[in-house]
């Protein structure tokens, strides 16, 4: 069981700008689904933004003014890409709905959101979470290099038992377990190799409670404890 | 003019809220009383101009779109758009590293460790300053190449000669005392 990360810790971290490309991307997942831990990230970078503020200005050549100029002419209005702004916003939270309503059980499967096109060499987070306060795992998929991770941000620690990751639906006459969630999670490309990247975004990620080691019958056995789906994160 | 005053604050208040409502002529306000100081923030963590550039060109852009996002009291409007600025360039750093095979180049780029602000003549940033005088100066380098420079724990690691995982307790440790002394 991996040591949850402490979620002032990553909200600080990020508010400073030392995070590796993977944890800024889950941090921004967070922040855009938890309300909470966006309020922790605001409050860090109220506390350190002085030292942004204290540096001299620096006139940028008069070009970008045009460009940015140019480039918000075609809005009628602001609102309207604000708009889209929200919209992105609330595709965040559809993608990290809860998963009692979709009942103990992985069979029970709901398509969340409506399916984009083929996913291509891009970047996802899932923020997988149980109905209630706070989400529980982040999972991220590098297409390019070919592999998935799994960190532990609010799941609480269950002695004796292990959190398993599945992959649900889009296609899959059954889930594809993905491995049991330990300190080291990382799925070889050799396991994204069997899921279809075009089908990625139909795919729902699933956390099932297992014994200790992982389900004993390659189904899972568990109460399915959360669920996410990916959302691209740029 | 080191950090804005307080009938800035309050004009920028306004033109936000203007912005919101699609006024080109409040953004473009806007953009002339705040472009300087956002490029300042971008051209820390960008050393190349061009890429400086365009974070800032991309910012402004984020600023159009999120003005009615913008929550009064929330953030002052110069935190706010300094936070959106500095996460563009950070974001578009991030970006840039993750696709150069060799990242030499970009952090022999990197000049040293930056220069706390002397100036200090808002009371909050004193007060910062007066805080991160209670780390460690390794700690205080850290943190201000961090955060003035967007180095991840990776560079940081590669700089101070420790594993990642060292930079990363460092930097937790270090943020938090900085958090009790800024609200106690």
């Amino acid at each position: 069981m991996a040591k949850p990360e402490d979620m002032e810790e990553l909200a600080a971290e990020f508010a400073l700008g030392s995070l590796p490309p993977v944890e800024r991307r889950e941090a921004e997942a967070l922040m855009a689904s938890d309300p909470a831990f966006a309020e922790m990230v605001k409050a860090w970078e109220r506390r350190l933004i002085p030292l942004a503020l204290a540096l001299e200005p620096v006139e940028p050549p008069p070009r970008i003014r045009g460009a940015v100029m140019k480039a918000i002419a075609g809005d009628a209005a602001g609102s309207e890409t604000v708009v889209a702004w929200k919209r992105k916003a609330s595709a965040w939270r559809l993608a990290t709905l809860g998963a009692s309503a979709i009942a103990a059980s992985l069979a029970a499967f709901i398509v969340l959101g409506t399916p984009k096109g083929p996913l291509t060499d891009q970047r996802y987070v899932a923020v997988l979470q149980a109905e209630g306060p706070g989400p529980a795992f982040l999972a991220s998929i590098d297409l390019a290099s070919g592999s998935i991770s799994v960190r532990t941000v609010g799941a609480p620690p269950q002695p004796g038992k292990s959190y398993e990751l599945w992959a649900v639906g889009a296609g899959r006459d059954k889930p594809q377990s993905l491995g049991v969630i330990d300190a080291s999670f990382r799925i070889p490309a050799s396991t994204l190799g069997k899921i279809d990247p075009a089908a990625l975004n139909d795919t729902l990620f699933a956390v099932s409670l297992e014994p200790e080691g992982g389900s004993p019958t390659g189904q899972a056995t568990g109460p399915v404890m959360f669920t996410g789906k990916l959302v691209a994160t740029e | 003019m080191n950090s804005f005053s307080e009938p800035i604050e309050r004009e920028l208040d306004g033109l936000l809220s203007l912005v919101a409502d699609g006024d080109k002529r409040a953004f473009g306000r806007l953009y002339d009383l705040t472009s300087g100081k956002l490029f300042a923030v971008v051209r820390c963590v960008l050393k190349k101009p061009e890429l400086a550039e365009e974070a800032l060109q991309e910012a402004f852009i984020k600023v159009w779109q999120r003005a009615g996002s913008y929550e009064a009291g929330s953030l002052r409007p110069t935190a706010w758009l300094a936070a959106i600025a500095r996460n563009q360039a950070i974001d578009l750093k991030r970006r840039f590293s993750e696709r150069m095979a060799d990242r030499a180049e970009e952090l022999e780029a990197a000049d040293s460790v930056p220069v706390m602000p002397e100036a200090d003549v808002a009371m909050d940033l004193s007060r910062l300053k007066k805080c991160l005088k209670l780390l460690p100066e390794e700690r205080q380098d850290m943190v201000l190449l961090a955060y003035y420079q967007g180095w991840t724990r990776d560079e940081l690691a590669a700089q101070y000669k420790r594993p990642a995982t060292t930079i990363k307790t460092l930097l937790r440790q270090s943020l938090t005392v900085l958090k009790d002394c800024l609200d106690g």
